[in-house]
């Protein structure tokens, strides 16, 4: 592999690294969350913001979904948004 | 060549990477954990006092090890379907099996926690939450097996010289599928050991 060659294969990976770190952060950043024992909405709410924020990103960057056209593309997002809203009913609901 | 994500910025495809067959299980299998999600959720809406009491026992340290072994190994994965996709055969096995070690560390770690829970009289009986707490993250552990085979047959198969940069949908079919059992457990992880 010459260095042009290098450098082309290099290049797309670093998007998915940034991924990789923003997921590990928000795993953190919510187990954190977690840690302050905090109850309500409040918390909640955005925990699961995170949750399905994540879920994009592994279909977009890591499945690849991100650049296919049609009802593929939608999906991982279809499948986050359903969850996500009959959870977030439940509990807005429930408090 | 590139990340099997961002070549699909560049040239855009009708069908998502992988056998089509994978993808038409991996909509099955995501509407039964959403189901699950949803039962859950709901009944949490009728117990939360019960939910919120024993949700306090269950290991979030652990968890939270268990989520960043599960986003590690996918990121291991799509290394591994770029790699196949530059003719690198053996950096896809290396990147495979690695992610395989990170779905060993998943289950070690999971094991010991059904391992806590059984020596405490904890089982699908004692109450509403922890039937769904059991029987949730042990249907989603089934599945991390099942991937975990899969990849292994796809690092088997690599090895012996099966996939190609012009031949790799193999790799590309049990790396979606793995990354299907990834996102079901950033949503299970929250759900089930954080939100109160």
């Amino acid at each position: 592999m010459n260095s042009t060659d290098d450098t082309e294969y290099r290049y797309p990976i670093r998007p998915c690294t940034l991924v990789y770190v923003v997921l590990m952060a928000l795993t953190v950043t919510t187990w954190l969350l977690g840690k302050t024992d905090m109850t309500g909405l409040n918390i909640a709410l955005p925990v699961l913001a995170f949750a399905l924020f994540k879920g994009l990103l592994i279909g977009d960057y890591y499945m690849g979904l991100k650049g296919v056209r049609g009802l593929w593309r939608w999906v991982i997002i279809i499948w986050l948004a359903v969850p996500g809203s009959m959870i977030t009913w439940a509990f807005i609901n429930a408090s | 060549m590139d990340a099997p994500g961002l070549k699909a910025l560049a040239v855009k495809n009708n069908y998502p990477p992988g056998d089509l067959a994978i993808w038409i299980f991996i909509l099955a299998e995501l509407l039964v954990f959403a189901a699950f999600f949803a039962a859950y959720a709901f009944t949490r809406a009728h117990h939360v006092e019960l939910f919120n009491t024993y949700q306090r026992t269950l290991d979030t340290n652990a968890a939270m090890i268990n989520t960043l072994a599960l986003i590690t190994s996918s990121y291991f994965v799509m290394r591994a379907v770029a790699a196949i996709r530059e003719d690198r055969v053996k950096l896809c096995v290396r990147w495979t099996v690695a992610a395989i070690l990170m779905g060993v560390l998943f289950i070690a770690i999971k094991s010991g926690e059904y391992a806590h829970h059984y020596a405490n009289g904890v089982n699908l009986r004692t109450n509403t939450f922890y039937m769904f707490y059991l029987s949730l993250t042990f249907f989603h552990y089934m599945h991390v097996l099942m991937g975990m085979i899969i990849l292994g047959a796809v690092a088997i198969k690599a090895n012996n010289g099966s996939y190609s940069a012009r031949e790799h949908t193999g790799v590309e079919t049990g790396a979606s599928y793995w990354h299907m059992v990834d996102i079901v457990w950033l949503v299970l992880f929250p759900l089930v050991y954080i939100m109160r």
